[in-house]
């Protein structure tokens, strides 16, 4: 084996050179690449958070003065509510038993 | 400057291989290389982690269709070389690099398949002459040849040259040199030898020497 290039390039000759890139000329370039079949294959990104996966309802009233306290708990937490149902939910069937995966 | 764009719609006709080939060899030779890795599947970022860097080198991944040609741009300067690639696919990204391109390469295999394919882009590239006013420089470089050329081979190119299509000599050949690149990183002098070197790295450099004189350069040394 070799270390010795094949060539050698003159930096000298690498010059940079101005090339169309205003927007109404990449707008006129995206259209024509469509219809050659080169069309958008980025994927799209959601705006906003994704979904909750937090989507069963369970419809609980409890007194006013309860709905407060886990109101404010939550926001002190930056959770939902639902957080603070499961983690109760987890703590009764721990104290009952029961199997929360069954 | 010059900005050379490895593309081809046609997936496995050896884009990453090429574009490496090309880096290490026109950095082997004096160039400062910039790489934009544009594929989602990361070939040169692979190749790039796989060991240190061959001097004169730098990487950029995750160029996607909105950067593209910011990112082109912003490395796009004099007594450097910007080699952007690309997936396989026909995307809009593509054509956003082609339209910023000094030089556009077609890798392509020596099969009917890749060559209907990879018309595709030369037709992509005639449309965009069209639309920017100036002429895009554009090649084909045939890739894992064999030593005894196949008549499809030999049909393919005589299709091609007879539409004026230019077409880089040598051909980039099938070397377990040129593939164990992905495997170790690095450039042909830094990997365990893999086969015949000295023929992958003579191979690799006469196709580089070949770029670099499309690219306008007005003397070279042996």
């Amino acid at each position: 084996m070799t270390d010795k290039p094949a060539f050698s390039i003159d930096v000298g000759d690498l010059k940079r050179r101005d090339k169309a890139d205003t927007p109404a000329t990449v707008e006129r370039l995206d259209r024509a690449a469509d219809t050659l079949g080169f069309v958008e294959r980025s994927p799209r990104k959601r705006r906003g958070r994704p979904p909750s996966p937090r989507t069963g309802q369970v419809h609980a009233k409890v007194l006013p003065p309860v709905a407060r306290q886990i109101s404010a708990e939550a926001k002190r937490r930056g959770v939902q509510q639902g957080v603070l149902i499961e983690e109760a939910w987890a703590l009764y069937c721990a104290a009952n038993g029961i199997d929360p995966e069954a | 400057m010059p900005v050379i764009v490895i593309a081809s719609p046609k997936g496995g006709a050896g884009k990453s291989t090429t574009a490496v080939l090309l880096g290490t060899e026109l950095a082997h030779a004096g160039a400062e290389v910039t790489f934009l890795d544009c594929d989602p599947n990361g070939s040169l970022s692979l190749w790039a982690t796989r060991a240190d860097l061959p001097p004169r080198i730098t990487v950029l991944g995750d160029v996607d269709e909105s950067g593209i040609i910011r990112s082109i741009r912003s490395h796009d300067r004099d007594g450097s070389v910007v080699i952007v690639d690309l997936e396989g696919v026909a995307s809009r990204l593509v054509s956003r690099a082609i339209s910023q391109a000094d030089l556009v390469i077609t890798p392509m295999r020596a099969t009917t398949l890749d060559a209907t394919i990879g018309v595709r882009a030369l037709t992509l590239i005639a449309e965009e002459e069209e639309q920017l006013d100036r002429a895009i420089p554009h090649a084909v470089v045939f890739t894992m040849t064999r030593a005894i050329r196949s008549k499809q081979h030999t049909g393919i190119e005589a299709s091609l040259a007879g539409q004026g299509v230019d077409i880089i000599e040598p051909a980039l050949m099938e070397r377990a040199a040129f593939s164990a690149l992905f495997e170790f990183g690095g450039d042909l002098r830094s990997i365990p030898r893999q086969g015949n070197m000295e023929g992958a790295q003579e191979n690799a450099g006469a196709f580089a020497r070949a770029v670099y004189q499309r690219l306008g350069a007005r003397k070279q040394a042996a």
